[in-house]
């Protein structure tokens, strides 16, 4: 019934800024309170992914294929940025055999 | 833009060059790259021609003060590559890949002074941060270094999504990624839409964790001191000269008017009051020299922010920003080449002791670096603090006293680190001897900490 009515009116804009939005909440609470390195990096995605829907969505509704292009910009850089720190990681994962980021903790006073 | 294009390809040339294994093939090539487009800058800004008219793009222009600002990324960049030289030459394996990211870094803050479009902004952001991950981890035996670089890459791309997050908020408001279509089309607006504040707000969250200023400073005290020393003063001139004037771009002619200029002016001005505090009085009690150095960056991200909320225009709050990013660059150029030069495993204050035995040249910038940061006369720190707080003065009096009294602060912990200096050592030292490219880095450094109050007068 309630897919019914919502096939029937649309999925308007609205519906894609509260579901981009709470992605984006779910990546920025993840990169707050997860513990393993990994995990960060996968919600930095999620937060990254949720910027592109957003933007596909708003580039839809204004009729601009400007907000598209920039999603295929993000995603470059991200794979960029992905690459470099999975690398980091791997590099600390030598030292210490752990990804768990409570042991990264060399640098307090 | 050809300065641009130089710098680039002066850092693929240094990556290729790094094939017949003599770190001064990799320096040199590198360093005549970026003379090269300090001459170009130069000459363009004397004749206001470009070399190659017909290199064009919409999204970046380099106007007067782009190439200002591009002038003092380069003429830094040069200077952080000459004190690190020494390191190179006792460990030369991986010089052609840390010169090469140095000099891409350098590209994206040239990208991000010239962007006129978020695209531009955007992509030079993340040119300018990526490398400097690598940089920061480049010291691969040592665990610090490699915590310092996963840090500064997690906070770093933390913030990335935010803006991008902030980006999509304003794109929606408005339907356009051109700065000056964003200005015109919130200008149309009779009331502000609850989208674009939200926008703003997390693009502005962004710039302050780029910045580091409080209360997302956190990451700046660890990455600084985990980081080898030459990238250290890298992140804390080319970086924040590259970031402010992006930030100040960006708020000062995009979202700077009106209604959204209260808005926004509110956040800043309590962020700017702990961000000073918490500079400060964590800095008091630090130990680490380079730790030292990043709280005092914080405050000094504080002063600079002060010509955010002041309401100068932009054309004479970006050159009391170039004054005194180019002032603090300096300073920070000299501190670290006597970080470098000492090469304390610790980093302790105490081990400066007994460096004007040791070498009193290096004693002497390192004084002089650590006044201008103070903002004690006959320093350019002072005048450039100077002009700014009375810039500020008009609009906001008691910021400036608030300043004040912080700036009051500050010498204490700048003056327990010139006693060090100054003070004779425990016991018997080995000299320090600097090579010819150091001495030349540091004359020039000098040059500018001091020459600015013999040529400010005749202005």
């Amino acid at each position: 019934m309630l897919l019914a009515t919502l096939f029937e009116s649309g999925v308007k804009i609205e519906h894609y800024m509260v579901l981009a939005t709470a992605l984006f909440v779910i990546g920025v609470f993840g990169v707050l309170y997860r513990k393993n390195a990994i995990i960060l990096l996968m919600c930095i995605e999620l937060m990254l992914n949720a910027v592109n829907l957003l933007l596909v969505a708003f580039s839809t509704y204004f009729g601009q294929a400007d907000g598209q292009l920039f999603v295929f910009f993000i995603m470059v850089v991200v794979a960029a940025e992905a690459t470099v720190g999975l690398s980091i990681l791997v590099l600390l994962f030598r030292n210490t055999r752990s990804v768990d980021i409570r042991l990264f903790n060399k640098l307090k006073n | 833009m050809d300065a641009l294009l130089i710098v680039f390809a002066s850092g693929l040339i240094s990556l290729f060059a790094a094939f017949a294994k003599k770190p001064w093939l990799v320096v040199s090539s590198a360093m005549a790259g970026l003379l090269a487009a300090i001459i170009v800058i130069i000459v363009q800004l004397q004749t206001g021609k470009a070399f190659f008219d017909f290199l064009t793009y919409e999204g970046l222009s380099f106007d007067q003060f782009a190439l200002l600002f591009s002038l003092a990324i380069c003429v830094l960049s040069l200077l952080i590559i000459g004190i690190g030289y020494e390191r190179f030459k006792e460990n030369p394996t991986h010089t052609g890949e840390y010169i090469g990211l140095l000099m891409f870094s350098a590209t994206g803050a040239m990208i991000m002074t010239a962007y006129t479009d978020m695209f531009m902004f955007f992509l030079g952001l993340e040119i300018l941060s990526i490398p400097i991950y690598v940089m920061a981890g480049s010291n691969k035996a040592d665990v610090r270094s490699s915590e310092a670089s996963l840090k500064y890459f997690l906070t770093g791309s933390f913030a990335t999504g935010i803006f991008l997050f902030g980006l999509a908020w304003v794109y929606g408001a408005t339907g356009t990624f051109k700065l000056q279509e964003i200005q015109m089309k919130i200008e149309e607006m009779d009331t502000l839409s609850p989208i674009l504040m939200i926008g703003v707000l997390l693009i502005m969250a962004s710039f302050i964790f780029k910045i580091g200023a409080a209360p997302f400073h956190f990451w700046s005290p660890d990455v600084y001191d985990g980081a080898p020393p030459a990238v250290t003063g890298f992140m804390a001139s080319v970086v924040k000269i590259a970031a402010f004037y992006a930030f100040l771009k960006m708020f000062a002619l995009c979202f700077g008017q009106g209604e959204l200029f209260l808005f926004w002016k509110g956040a800043l001005v309590v962020m700017i009051i702990i961000t000073l505090f918490v500079g400060n009085l964590s800095a008091l009690r630090q130990v680490r020299f380079k730790r030292l150095l990043a709280y005092s960056s914080i405050t000094h991200v504080g002063y600079t922010l002060l010509l955010f909320v002041s309401q100068v225009d932009f054309f004479f709050s970006s050159q009391y920003l170039w004054f005194y990013m180019f002032a603090y660059g300096f300073s920070i150029v000299g501190i670290i080449a006597v970080a470098i030069a000492v090469n304390d495993s610790e980093d302790r204050i105490d081990a400066l002791r007994g460096l004007g035995k040791r070498n009193p040249f290096l004693a002497i910038v390192g004084i002089v670096s650590l006044l201008s940061l103070a903002g004690i006369p006959p320093t350019s720190g002072f005048f450039a603090k100077y002009i700014l707080f009375s810039a500020a003065w008009k609009s906001a009096a008691w910021l400036v006293i608030i300043a004040l009294i912080n700036s009051g602060i500050s010498i204490y912990y700048y003056l327990k680190v010139i006693v060090a200096i100054a003070s004779p050592a425990d016991q018997e030292q080995e000299k320090i001897k600097l090579s010819p490219l150091t001495i030349a880095v540091l004359v020039i450094a000098l040059a500018g900490m001091l020459g600015f109050s013999f040529v400010l007068p005749l202005l």
